[in-house]
């Protein structure tokens, strides 16, 4: 077993198993919320997606600080999209319409769940060394046929600034769906399109990227591709303040996805 | 220029061929009933070989209803509406009381908790089966706010409908009041409601600020654009009651009707209709003359003006249908001389109006929204050289309301413009 990378609340280990293949490891911390755990849990479990790592097996060791939750994973060798944009800096035009319809497409099965991921950004998208587009870490994912673990009456909700569209920064907990998703989703792809988190850009905190996502538009983005107005107003609505205003659900998203790939492949 | 006599109006076929597009994304113009609308309703529907009342049971008794409906039915592609006009209930309107399906009581707290909702949707589905309305355009209140107390008896009313009216398509009543329409915070939570209550189409009635006929207030006229586009990309139908010429902007939110009648308080919501049994205040007053090019009206003195100034004809309608009472306007003699009626002014109005709604929906979002650009520039030009020379329609005069009506389109293409240009041949 090897330790890589982990989260705040976990050690990661990646390993070799004897049916199962390469696989990671997640050990929580001690005391860590064994709802918050078993939540996450069950969100990759009950998202039918081609496109996020299956769960093996899950567990607890008992430890002289108490017992620790582990999973068992696959593992996804390659790197995240944050680490990959780092590196290479902004993705192809082929690679941006692999990762809008790869993701679109996973997050219309976390949709059908009725999971919202609530964390979409470049550091939880693993690329793989095919090239292919992984969601992960369900850490803060909200089942919306479950009671929040969050408190309603706090200010700020679980959120990455610049990512998290309003009624999600601002806790309003009957307004998270999908389309919470779909806003970070949208700055996802605009990032990885163009290297430049627009409400990140020139902000001098995070407190200055989160009032942006919340008041500024974003700038009309034309990318390179056949279908460049479509796609400019496909991300124009995605990122809509008000959430009624952008695309009604996962699905309507992938079908305007597909749409421009298709224009794209034509001769 | 040909001129083809078509049903006791003449029809002009004209180099405006856009109007020759008829087809079935057209956004309709309906009739809404209001005082002295009986004839007017049939010979419209017999001129337009075609069209929608919204029946008034303030303005009409049980047996003028039948009567009524049954005449519209008769002729050929006549349909009728039943707008319930369940507003104030606690008003307790004369006239509307005498309605078997008004209920002999009311109390807001109790009558949307209990029976008397379960009676009074049992009455109209009755009323609604007896004068085969084309849907079911149900009870609403008039919200002052958009509270969750309101939301709620909206979400009781469809559920109730839902369970008895079978299987005419349910239109739910939207009355807002000036204050609720203004405000965008109201606007935002009516359409989250209604995006988890879906009706099959909604009946938008919305209070004029101050109860100006033209409303000069962007804000206003951009939530209702705003509210009227949601519902249909929630994919519910759109009528919009109570409307005048300033609605015509609804068509960028490919509304499926605009309904507009005689006199103004059919053509703006007045909310006070509705409340006390005061008789209609309809007696003899200016006759105005609609000039759908400038969107504006005109007391017909100030036709005399314009032709005395050269730029009457600048105001012929360039509409399909021309009474011959308004040709005789531009053959030359003094219009003020050739005694153009109210009633007559009234039905050119509807004429007009039928013919721009018509005009309006385009194959794209954009050039609907450029036709209505269009349409504004060429208004406020025109209206600039009339009112060079003194023609002026005063409180009717569209000039005033030219900027608020370029906000709202320019607010809804920033708000909705991607998604309606996607799905606009959906819609």
């Amino acid at each position: 077993m090897v330790q890589i990378p982990g989260g705040a609340q976990k050690a990661v280990f990646s390993a070799m198993h004897q049916t199962d293949g390469e696989v990671v490891i997640k050990v929580f911390q001690p005391g860590t919320d064994a709802e918050t755990v078993s939540r996450e849990i069950l969100a990759v479990q009950n998202i039918n997606s081609a496109r996020i790592p299956r769960i093996f097996e899950t567990g607890t060791v008992p430890t002289p600080a108490g017992d620790c939750a582990w999973v068992r994973e696959q593992r996804i060798s390659g790197e995240s999209l944050h680490s990959r944009l780092q590196r290479a800096g902004p993705l192809s035009k082929d690679e941006v319409l692999k990762l809008a319809h790869q993701l679109a497409a996973t997050l219309r099965d976390a949709e059908a769940a009725k999971i919202v991921h609530r964390d979409i950004k470049p550091e939880n998208i693993m690329v793989d060394s095919t090239g292919d587009f992984w969601l992960v870490d369900f850490g803060i994912a909200r089942h919306l046929t479950m009671r929040s673990l969050t408190a309603d009456a706090r200010i700020f909700g679980k959120f990455t600034p610049g990512y998290a569209p309003p009624e999600q920064a601002r806790n309003v907990k009957g307004q998270i769906d999908s389309r919470a998703d779909m806003f970070a989703f949208a700055l996802t792809l605009i990032e990885a399109a163009t290297g430049v988190h627009p409400f990140w850009d020139g902000a001098k905190d995070a407190m200055e990227a989160l009032t942006r996502s919340e008041t500024q538009p974003i700038p009309r983005q034309l990318l390179p591709v056949k279908s460049a107005e479509s796609l400019a107003d496909l991300l124009d609505t995605m990122t809509k303040k008000r959430r009624d205003q952008r695309c009604r659900n996962m699905q309507e998203v992938l079908d305007w996805i597909e749409d421009i790939v298709t224009e794209e492949q034509k001769p | 220029m040909e001129v083809v006599l078509y049903d006791g109006a003449f029809l002009r076929e004209r180099d405006w061929t856009r109007y020759a597009r008829w087809s079935n994304s057209l956004m309709r113009l309906h009739l809404q009933f209001g005082f002295g609308m009986m004839e007017h309703s049939k010979e419209l529907v017999k001129d337009w070989r075609g069209g929608q009342v919204i029946l008034s049971p303030r303005d009409l008794t049980d047996d003028q209803l039948d009567r009524l409906a049954s005449s519209i039915r008769s002729l050929a592609g006549g349909s009728v509406l039943l707008d319930p006009q369940f507003y104030l209930p606690h008003a307790d309107h004369d006239r509307l009381r005498e309605h078997e399906y008004w209920p002999a009581t009311y109390s807001t707290g109790s009558f949307f908790g209990g029976p008397a909702l379960s009676t009074l949707i049992g009455q109209l589905t009755l009323l609604n089966g007896r004068l085969q309305t084309r849907g079911f355009i149900l009870p609403g209140l008039h919200a002052d706010r958009v509270t969750s107390e309101w939301l709620e008896t909206q979400r009781l009313v469809l559920e109730e409908a839902r369970a008895q009216a079978g299987d005419r398509p349910l239109f739910q009543t939207i009355a807002l009041s000036d204050v609720a329409s203004r405000n965008t915070a109201d606007i935002t939570s009516l359409i989250e409601h209604c995006a988890d209550n879906v009706a099959d189409g909604y009946y938008v009635v919305v209070e004029h600020p101050g109860g100006d006929y033209l409303v000069d207030d962007p804000n206003w006229l951009a939530n209702i654009v705003d509210l009227c586009a949601a519902f249909k990309l929630q994919g519910s139908s759109v009528i919009l009651g109570y409307c005048n010429q300033q609605m015509l902007i609804a068509a960028l939110a490919k509304v499926d009707a605009v309904a507009s009648g005689t006199w103004m308080n059919v053509r703006s919501f007045p909310p006070e209709k509705f409340k006390a049994a005061t008789e209609d205040d309809m007696k003899q007053r200016a006759t105005w003359y609609y000039c759908p090019q400038t969107m504006s009206e005109y007391k017909v003195p100030f036709l005399d003006i314009a032709q005395r100034q050269g730029l009457l004809q600048d105001m012929y309608p360039l509409t399909p249908i021309v009474l011959p009472k308004i040709e005789d306007l531009f053959a030359g003699g003094q219009p003020s001389t050739i005694g153009l009626t109210e009633q007559v002014a009234f039905r050119h109005y509807l004429h007009c109006l039928r013919a721009q709604a018509a005009a309006m929906h385009q194959s794209t979002f954009d050039a609907t929204a450029d036709e209505y650009r269009l349409l504004l520039d060429n208004a406020e030009s025109l209206i600039a050289r009339l009112n060079r020379v003194g023609v002026r329609g005063q409180m009717r005069d569209f000039a005033r309301v030219i900027d608020s009506n370029r906000a709202a389109v320019e607010v809804l293409i920033a708000d909705r413009g991607p998604i309606l240009r996607r799905r606009w041949g959906s819609l």
